[in-house]
């Protein structure tokens, strides 16, 4: 009975933006739904989870490979942000990947692309062959 | 500064809108309001492949289908500077109302946000069912 008495529970958890504001004037990753990884400084929100980002980088990521691309000052929209990390300035210097210029970094992609591509289609015409209707679309892509 | 505050003082600076469908618009911010709806001029629409342009005198974006904007550098600096001229000019226009019971904080309207130059204590006032719980701590 304990765990449901509400003067016990720390409210300010209910509260969804609050979070946030451990993370101002930190280095953050953030991704996005079409699959983007914005990583910059959070300089402010709102309760929408409107996100203000400083010095932000556009880091892709195919496999082992990543390539960044500077891009500056970002106003991002709360409602496309799937999540948002705390860089760990220690550990950045020594991640698992491999940087590698944008044109490979763009041919990778597009390999990916093209494979996720031909893999829907013949998930598709399987699932067409035992009876399904295909009708979902694939909107979120992280 | 609130991320509406900051596309507000980037009226007049050009920027870069992308939709939600992939489609970017780069052009001069004229206005906007509390929905994120822009209105831009001398526009440049570019499909989301990057293969077609198109350039508009004028257009409006309903707010609903942003998924960011990009704005350039010096806006933000330009906005910090407003921040601050803003809050010494209410300062000094508390200043003279001494004497009395007076408990002005140096509001500017702003609802649910987080501000540095507050305590704080107004985080998340945007949902705010649950933060009267209990016995009431807060006041």
């Amino acid at each position: 009975m304990e765990n449901t008495d509400p003067s016990l529970l720390p409210s300010i958890i209910f509260t969804t933006a609050a979070q946030l504001v451990d993370c101002v004037d930190k280095k953050l990753l953030v991704v996005l739904r079409d699959g983007r990884k914005l990583i910059g400084i959070l300089r402010s929100f709102d309760q929408y989870a409107n996100l203000v980002l400083q010095d932000t980088i556009e880091r892709i990521i195919v496999e082992s490979m990543y390539s960044d691309i500077q891009r500056g000052v970002y106003i991002v929209r709360g409602e496309n942000v799937v999540l948002v990390g705390e860089i760990d300035p220690e550990k950045e210097n020594s991640i698992p990947l491999r940087e590698v210029s944008l044109d490979e970094i763009y041919a990778a992609q597009q390999d990916e692309i093209d494979n996720r591509r031909r893999r829907e289609l013949t998930k598709n015409s399987k699932l067409v062959d035992i009876g399904f209707s295909i009708d979902t679309q694939q909107e979120d892509m992280y | 500064m609130l991320p509406l505050t900051l596309l507000n003082t980037s009226q007049g600076h050009p920027m870069l809108v992308e939709l939600k469908s992939g489609e970017t618009l780069n052009g001069h911010l004229v206005n906007c309001d509390a929905w994120m709806n822009l209105t831009l001029k001398e526009v440049v629409q570019t499909n989301s492949d990057g293969t077609r342009f198109f350039r508009l005198p004028e257009c409006y974006v309903r707010g609903n289908n942003i998924k960011y904007l990009r704005v350039p550098d010096e806006v933000l600096d330009i906005a910090r500077e407003k921040n601050q001229q803003q809050r010494e000019e209410q300062r000094k226009s508390n200043q003279p109302q001494r004497g009395g019971y007076n408990r002005q904080y140096s509001s500017s309207g702003q609802r649910g946000g987080y501000n540095r130059s507050r305590g704080g204590g107004n985080v998340g006032r945007g949902g705010g069912q649950f933060q009267r719980g209990g016995r009431g701590t807060q006041y």
